[in-house]
């Protein structure tokens, strides 16, 4: 019964992040908005303003900048805003190429810190898949973790994703020199397995990464004891 | 082939005043013709009054979300076109808006040539349903005639 209710906590506590998270992205977006608009205007009168012409091209560039700046961080708040709303439902329709690109994202700044690089190998039109987004996120974070605390600058970790017979299987390879940086892991590996089964999913680990195989849709997870 | 820009009349709906204030003079510089509100209700009435052609929607407002307004505009004026202009979208909110007949999804900020490129594709859009719908009158009417001629024959 604690249990139960150590698990609903957790959840829900999951739950108020991801709205958190959402709701202050758009909030952003909204403010961004506005400053892209406002600094789009002042470019639209220098360059409506035969006055204006010749004397404005520094500022054009500068608001050109500017226009450039918010465009990114406007991206960079929509793929925090559909993190966060992954949070929203335990079960939903999503694309895992998709989802593995939006933590990649998120998580480039570490990697560019670290001097780690992510490479990419998705395969293409890859069906979308019926399971609990957040909690596959989770998962591929913990390997990403794992991964970036091992190597060494230069190092790379792959992403390749792949469909055959009703699952999708996605593999997370390394390349480069391993070292100890004493930095621990956020999750241990039972963990990894458990979430893996908890997706109906399971997990095999190969020399030189791991290969997650889900189900492309499940009615439920499994339960914690299966 | 649609007429001129300043043919165009828009209406912008959001509760973010000074976006859409801004918004509404950038529009005007590229000869639109903009009418701003700011709350879906105001919306609802200003289009009993007036017609815009083309509707630009936030969609998380105050009092009557967006996808609430959007039903009512296609419940009583379908032909006004609408694009969603949102900070706040999930694609769950795409989905429905274009189940609603929603004539297309930006998200805030949207770069301004795009948005006046929807605008312009959407009043095209209207224009030719109409076009559509005059023939098929007109067609009506043409049948309906020989259909008299041949019975007084």
């Amino acid at each position: 019964m604690v249990a139960d209710k150590e698990q609903i906590m957790i959840e829900s506590q999951l739950k108020v992040v991801g709205k958190i998270l959402s709701a202050f992205s758009h909030e952003l977006n909204n403010h961004l908005a506005v400053i892209k608009e406002s600094a789009g205007l002042i470019e639209d009168i220098l360059n409506f303003n035969k006055s204006f012409k010749g004397a404005g091209k520094e500022n054009l560039k500068a608001f050109q900048s500017i226009e450039n700046h918010i465009t990114n961080t406007s991206w960079l708040c929509e793929q925090l805003g559909n993190f966060g709303h992954k949070m929203d439902e335990p079960l939903a329709s999503f694309d895992v190429n998709e989802s593995i690109n939006e933590l990649l994202v998120l998580l480039g700044r570490i990697a560019k810190q670290k001097g780690i690089i992510f490479e990419k190998d998705f395969q293409d039109n890859v069906p979308l898949i019926y399971s609990n987004p957040s909690k596959l996120q989770f998962l591929i974070f913990c390997f990403i973790d794992k991964n970036l605390n091992r190597f060494e600058r230069n190092g790379s970790i792959i992403f390749k994703t792949s469909y055959s017979h009703s699952s999708i299987t996605i593999k997370i390879l390394t390349r480069g020199e391993v070292t100890e940086t004493g930095e621990r892991d956020i999750c241990p590996d039972e963990i990894h397995e458990y979430v893996a089964r908890r997706l109906r999913g399971n997990i095999v680990r190969e020399d030189g990464g791991i290969a997650i195989t889900l189900p492309v849709s499940i009615s439920s997870e499994a339960d914690a004891h299966d | 082939m649609f007429g001129k820009k300043k043919d165009i009349k828009v209406l912008l709906v959001d509760d973010e005043v000074e976006f859409v204030d801004t918004l509404a003079q950038r529009l005007k510089m590229r000869e639109l013709l903009v009418d701003t509100v700011y709350d879906g209700k105001q919306a609802l009435s200003f289009i009993k009054k007036t017609e815009p052609d083309v509707i630009v929607l936030d969609l998380k407002m105050p009092e009557l979300h967006g996808i609430d307004v959007l039903r009512e505009i296609k419940k009583s004026k379908a032909h006004i076109q609408v694009i969603i202009l949102t900070g706040h979208g999930t694609d769950k909110d795409e989905e429905e808006a274009r189940k609603l007949g929603g004539f297309d999804f930006l998200r805030k900020p949207a770069d301004i040539d795009l948005l006046v490129a929807k605008i312009k594709e959407a009043f095209a859009e209207k224009l030719e349903r109409a076009m559509t719908a005059i023939t098929f009158a007109e067609e009506g009417v043409t049948d309906t005639a020989k259909r008299i001629i041949r019975k007084e024959e």
